[in-house]
């Protein structure tokens, strides 16, 4: 299941293209390279792999405690 | 692979890598994706003096996907009367992504193959076993398929003696000595002394450097003998916070820095007879 931070999109507040590219909600337009560990491809999983990922569950846990 | 050869006016192969599949347009909008943006710079780097396109492919949405290499290879072809196409089977997908590469129809010509996995981030070392590495160099000498030996850290230099002792690759060996940050060499010129000094009997070496040192890393090796590589898949920039408006901007640069240097560039024809391509 691909990451619930990542979507398609065409422009943010900084940068616009003229087709969808992938989006993380926290860092802005990513890589194709991090755009495989974003969708869970090739044996990623965002939830082990994403250094982005991680640090924001670690950010939520810590705010939960 | 030596001064002495850079003396005797070797000469140079130059390869274009346009794409890659690390970066694309949100680093710099002027990385090719699409297959007629590819073929487009690929055309236009053949026209200043390329003679192989290393390439990738990518979907509509600019990401990796080597299903796509087939009409990248054939917008290529519609556009240049001759070029060496060069298709990845690097990244870091599975063996089935990768070996999409060697399937087009004609085969490509060469075609990468790294020889080993690589760290990224925090959290990853990529998928490539010896197996892995070891299938791909089979079904290229099957298919008359010219390896080009990614050597990404010194480490690395070990499976090029391993492959040729184990007759998965035919001689001349095609050694791709590659320094950047993270899992590659350091780019530093006493490494590339280190590495050419060191390659296999009879080969030949190519080098790909990333950033601020493709410039430098890439003179040194026509220096000591060696092809070069150059494109916006190892360096975004045309100088220091200057964005590349181009590939050809960047083989420019490197054509004026070759003849520069009183070598002459080899055509796809001469490319093939210096690296050992089999033209089917």
């Amino acid at each position: 299941m691909p990451c619930p931070h990542l979507s398609y999109r065409r422009r943010d507040e900084e940068r616009s293209f003229d087709h969808e590219r992938p989006h993380c909600a926290a860092v802005g337009f990513v890589s194709p390279m991090r755009a495989d560990v974003c969708n869970d491809r090739y044996g990623f999983d965002h939830a082990t792999h994403c250094d982005v990922y991680r640090e924001l569950a670690e950010a939520e846990r810590a705010a939960d405690d | 692979m030596t001064y002495d050869d850079y003396l005797d006016g070797k000469t140079v192969v130059l390869t274009v890598a346009t794409t890659g599949g690390v970066h694309g347009k949100e680093a710099n909008p002027n990385v090719p994706e699409q297959p007629e943006e590819i073929a487009e710079d690929v055309r236009a780097c053949v026209e200043l003096g390329a003679a192989v396109a290393h390439v990738h492919a990518r979907d509509e949405h600019g990401e990796n996907d080597a299903s796509r290499l087939q009409a990248v290879d054939d917008a290529i072809r519609d556009r240049c009367d001759d070029v060496v196409i060069q298709n990845t089977t690097g990244g870091q997908g599975s063996l089935e992504e990768r070996i999409q590469g060697i399937r087009t129809d004609p085969p490509p010509e060469m075609a990468s193959l790294d020889l080993g996995p690589f760290k990224r981030g925090r959290h990853i070392v990529t998928d490539h076993t010896r197996a892995n590495v070891d299938a791909l160099a089979r079904e290229m000498a099957d298919r008359g398929i010219k390896p080009e030996l990614e050597v990404f850290n010194s480490g690395q230099l070990n499976e090029v003696y391993r492959l040729l002792e184990e007759g998965l690759v035919d001689e001349p060996a095609y050694v791709n000595l590659i320094f950047g940050g993270r899992s590659f060499t350091r780019p530093r010129p006493a490494n590339l002394l280190a590495l050419a000094s060191d390659l296999p009997d009879g080969a030949e070496f190519n080098v790909l450097a990333t950033g601020p040192h493709q410039l430098p890393m890439t003179t040194m090796g026509v220096l000591l003998g060696g092809h070069v590589r150059v494109g916006m898949e190892d360096n975004l920039f045309v100088e220091r916070g200057v964005p590349a408006e181009s590939n050809a901007r960047l083989v420019e640069r490197a054509v004026s820095v070759i003849e520069g240097l009183g070598c002459d560039l080899a055509t796809p024809a001469e490319a093939r007879r210096i690296l050992g391509v089999d033209r089917a």
